[in-house]
């Protein structure tokens, strides 16, 4: 009984904690820090997509991190023909890192 | 002085305390004329939970869609949830983004209601 209660409070203080932390906001800032560090011309990469260490070799998502890397050193035309939604993803991500600070400010605080 | 337990008892954490914060300068009428508004309107976060679920099997970024986020919606949907990432990371936190989202429809609601009386 004694672990079980142990267990309880490990887990009340984890969900704690995540409730105060911005996850959403965290994840998104990270991701295209990430982006910025990716080297789109290597051979083969590191990558943390399931899909791909599965051994699947195509899924809709293939090529976007490195069309969005290709895209912050202005090759347009690679970044294209890698993935076309690079430049909607960045406009998207953007503006939700925008949204994701301003409620951070109003929903924050209780009444 | 309303309570927000008698008028929303499905409320539960930091959506709580919000809606309390809101609720508690209202009278009783006012009350459960904003609490039924506002439960018409508020978004469960099981079903952000559920539809983010479906993002295993094949059509991503749905709860997105749900909450208004239609950018992200179509970005999740076309790239299977950026790879699972996307949605594992959904999976976390959902309660704050139906948390989010119905803030936002509180506060939508109580301008309507202001607007109404005068």
């Amino acid at each position: 009984m004694a672990s079980f209660w142990c267990l309880d409070s490990v887990m009340n203080a984890l969900s704690r904690h995540f409730s105060k932390l911005p996850v959403e906001l965290i994840f998104w800032i990270g991701a295209l820090i990430g982006i910025l560090f990716i080297d789109p011309y290597g051979p083969n990469h590191f990558t943390l997509c399931p899909l791909d260490n599965l051994g699947f070799d195509w899924c809709p998502g293939c090529g976007l991190g490195r069309s969005m890397s290709l895209l912050t050193k202005g090759d347009f035309k690679a970044s294209w023909s890698m993935h076309p939604l690079a430049m909607f993803a960045f406009v998207v991500i953007v503006l939700r890192i925008i949204q994701l600070i301003r409620n951070n400010k109003t929903t924050r605080n209780h009444g | 002085m309303a309570n927000v337990l008698r008028h929303l008892p499905e409320l539960e954490g930091m959506e709580l305390g919000y809606i309390q914060g809101i609720m508690k300068d209202m009278d009783d009428e006012q009350a459960s004329f904003f609490a039924n508004v506002y439960r018409a309107r508020r978004k469960d976060n099981q079903m952000i939970l559920i539809l983010c679920l479906i993002g295993f099997v094949g059509f991503a970024g749905l709860h997105r869609f749900i909450l208004g986020q239609i950018g992200l919606g179509i970005l999740y949907l076309l790239t299977a949830g950026l790879c699972f990432i996307g949605t594992i990371v959904d999976l976390v936190n959902y309660k704050s983004l139906a948390y989010e989202y119905n803030i936002k429809i509180a506060h939508e609601t109580l301008n309507m209601m202001n607007f109404n009386r005068g």
